[in-house]
């Protein structure tokens, strides 16, 4: 089902290039089971790219990804099995109702027992009450909350979040950062992608930049950690000054 | 506490002039086939016109079919580049091979252009009609139809690697379509007039040699404008480099 | 999960949104219905040869409404990224393909099977080989589904949207369509003659042909 050996994720020299337009630029990252991570960037600096390359969703032009061993190159769908992907949209039929959504995914995903893992997912984020509503009606915030038991229906091992926090209130906000906490175990994996640096250091216990399709910083955080976020706004400075 | 800061200021942009990436070889080679193709021009034209004896049945108008079944046959092999280059590049994903089909598609669609507009001009006073619907023509047609709606693709698809992969999916289904669609066009109507070209020994030695020389001039001609249009490409993506920089 | 059973949930999802909201088969069975009357109109549909002019018509209806059909299947998944949704699941995406041309094909079939009485019986025709007017439909929309499903998934991704979508898929289509009216005559008519199993084999010949070029390509489609 899910459970991965000790190193989780290892990026090798992963580049996505076309032409002289790089997305990412030969990146190297090893993440272990039970990694909580923060990535931060300026918009284009292939942070989302960088996801969507763990995701599956696509292809780098050199290097390798591996998850729990296997390289992405020669079981990619089956690997996809390991990774849940929560993107900017919902990914949900608005004209469904999110059990019929949930439900749908789970049989996508192969899981024997559909109506179970529907069951579990929804108790997990707590939308039971509202399954049976079509996606269309429901407030942004339980649509979230839908697509993130989108993504845990098959008990993944590694969970991306492509800045799940953007547009949210407050109370929103910290309602999604309780959800990652919870989700947070020693087993799993989570990337996060945001923009807040207050956000990223308030949970997540790795903090890595990008930029230009390169990892700029790449740093353990300790709860409340100013120099990490001095070093941060440090970079973000220098760029804004080599523009 | 670990941080690792990989400032990014090591690495400076590859700022090179124009100048100096042009190499020097290839734009002597460019000239080189312009003047050929130049001058191989008047040869074309006085076969074309004088040393080529004149059709017995036609008269002169079919001496346009020395210009006519050239640009076919060139409107064709760009056609077969794009989809040479498009199979490359959905195997390899290397840049280059897209701006080979592009180029190859745009030259393509002249000489096509040209095909379709000899064709009529051909036909109108020999046969008494502009257009008859004769599987090649039609045929021909057709392939302008495919690389005009490949060249419309790639308008609409401003992200240059989306552009290259879609473009090359367009340019293989399109290619493999073309002799599909001549053999149902040819199954729905009669032959095409005067099939001259297939049969070598109703045509003398002179109309072929004529013809050959018109296929060499073209194909000239064709590799003219496609270096010149990779140059254009090469030039037009460094300026867009530069902006998004 | 093996490529039948994923390509099947994935048309039992789009067939489950259509009864819902009978979005597609409405509005193309609509449309359809329009284009055969009005063309009624606008050609001469009586007398002798009508049925060559009613199969062109016919397909003429049958192509729009396969366009519009995929163009909406397509622009569903869009929306809300529901197709990055199926890319990340293990579904292998040469079966998401053939999920959704289940989809379409099944729509569009449908919709054309409703329509061919009402056609016959407005235009006054009699069906002297009602199988091969089938046979014909089918081979015709399956060679149609396959590549528009394919250029589909390009189409809504451009700055055009589903737009595009005739405009790529016309040119392309044309032999499919010039052997499903070939077929189509012969079964309004009656005269199946050795050229008619000719046209057959050709629309099946270029349905295969265009099903294998069209599941080698669509990952290259989907991928980034």
């Amino acid at each position: 089902m899910g459970r991965a050996p000790a190193l989780a994720i290892r990026l090798r020299a992963v580049s996505k290039a076309f032409g002289a337009q790089r997305a990412l630029d030969r990146i190297d990252l090893d993440i272990p089971a039970g990694s909580y991570v923060a990535v931060m960037g300026a918009n284009g600096a292939g942070k989302t790219t960088l996801l969507k390359v763990i995701a599956g969703l696509a292809v780098p032009t050199d290097g390798s990804v591996t998850i729990a061993g296997v390289e992405m190159k020669r079981a990619g769908p089956g690997l996809r099995a390991l990774v849940g992907f929560v993107g900017h949209e919902s990914m949900l039929y608005p004209d469904l109702t999110a059990r019929e959504n949930l439900t749908f995914h789970a049989r996508l995903f192969g899981l024997t027992d559909p109506g179970g893992a529907v069951g579990q997912a929804s108790r997990l984020l707590e939308v039971e009450r509202i399954l049976d509503r079509p996606v269309r009606a429901l407030s942004r915030g339980m649509r979230q909350r839908v697509t993130i038991a989108r993504a845990l229906l098959h008990d993944p091992a590694v969970i991306l979040f492509d800045e799940p926090f953007t547009g949210l209130d407050e109370a929103a906000a910290l309602s999604l950062s309780g959800i990652l906490e919870r989700l947070n175990t020693p087993e799993r994996v989570l990337l996060v992608t945001l923009h807040d640096v207050a956000r990223a250091l308030s949970g997540p216990q790795r903090l890595v930049v990008l930029s230009s399709g390169r990892v700029v910083l790449d740093t353990a955080i300790h709860g409340s950690d100013e120099d990490v976020a001095a070093t941060y706004l440090g970079l973000l400075r220098s760029e804004a000054v080599r523009r | 506490m670990d941080a690792k800061t990989n400032a990014p200021s090591a690495d400076l942009p590859e700022q090179i002039a124009p100048e100096a990436v042009a190499p020097e070889a290839g734009r002597a080679r460019r000239r080189l086939i312009g003047i050929a193709t130049l001058l191989s021009i008047p040869i074309l034209l006085y076969m074309g016109l004088v040393f080529a004896p004149e059709d017995a049945q036609q008269g002169p108008a079919q001496r346009i079919f020395y210009i006519h079944v050239p640009a076919a046959w060139i409107g064709f092999l760009a056609f077969f580049v794009v989809f040479v280059a498009s199979i490359a590049l959905l195997a390899t994903g290397k840049r280059r091979y897209d701006d080979v089909a592009a180029a190859s598609a745009e030259v393509g669609v002249v000489f096509t252009t040209g095909v379709l507009i000899t064709g009529p001009l051909w036909g109108r006073p020999v046969w008494g009609v502009y257009w008859t619907w004769d599987p090649r023509l039609t045929s021909f047609m057709m392939l302008w139809l495919i690389y005009v709606s490949y060249l419309v693709l790639r308008g609409y698809v401003p992200e240059p690697a989306r552009r290259a992969r879609y473009s090359a999916v367009l340019g293989i289904v399109g290619f493999l379509d073309v002799p599909i669609v001549y053999l149902s066009v040819r199954w729905w109507r009669s032959e095409h007039p005067g099939q001259i070209v297939f049969e070598r020994d109703g045509m003398p030695a002179e109309m072929l040699v004529s013809l050959l020389v018109g296929v060499a001039v073209f194909t000239l001609g064709y590799l003219y404008l496609m270096s010149l249009r990779l140059r254009v490409g090469r030039l037009r993506d460094r300026a867009e480099e530069e902006v998004a920089a | 999960m093996t490529w039948l059973g994923s390509a099947a949930t994935i048309a039992g999802k789009d067939l489950r949104l259509e009864l819902k909201t009978r979005d597609v088969v409405a509005s193309v069975g609509l449309f359809v219905l329009l284009v055969v009357v009005t063309a009624s109109f606008a050609f001469p549909t009586t007398g002798e040869g009508r049925e060559a002019v009613a199969a062109g018509v016919l397909w003429i209806a049958f192509l729009f409404a396969a366009l519009l059909g995929m163009g909406r299947s397509m622009a569903i998944e869009k929306e809300e990224s529901c197709l990055e949704g199926l890319l990340v699941s293990p579904a292998p995406r040469e079966a998401i393909f053939l999920g959704k041309l289940l989809a379409n094909l099944g729509f569009t079939f449908a919709v054309e099977l409703l329509i061919l009485p009402v056609f016959v019986v407005l235009l006054e025709l009699r069906v002297a080989g009602a199988a091969l007017l089938v046979l014909s439909a089918f081979l015709g929309t399956l060679g149609i589904v396959t590549v528009g499903t394919l250029f589909a998934a390009m189409a809504v991704n451009t700055r055009g949207r589903e737009a595009i979508l005739p405009l790529l898929v016309m040119p392309i289509a044309v032999p499919a369509m010039i052997a499903a009216v070939e077929t189509t005559e012969a079964a309004l008519t009656g005269a199946w003659t050795g050229g008619t199993t000719s046209w057959l084999l050709l629309s099946a010949g270029y349905d295969a042909l265009f099903l294998m070029v069209a599941i080698a390509t669509f990952p290259h489609v989907t991928e980034e």
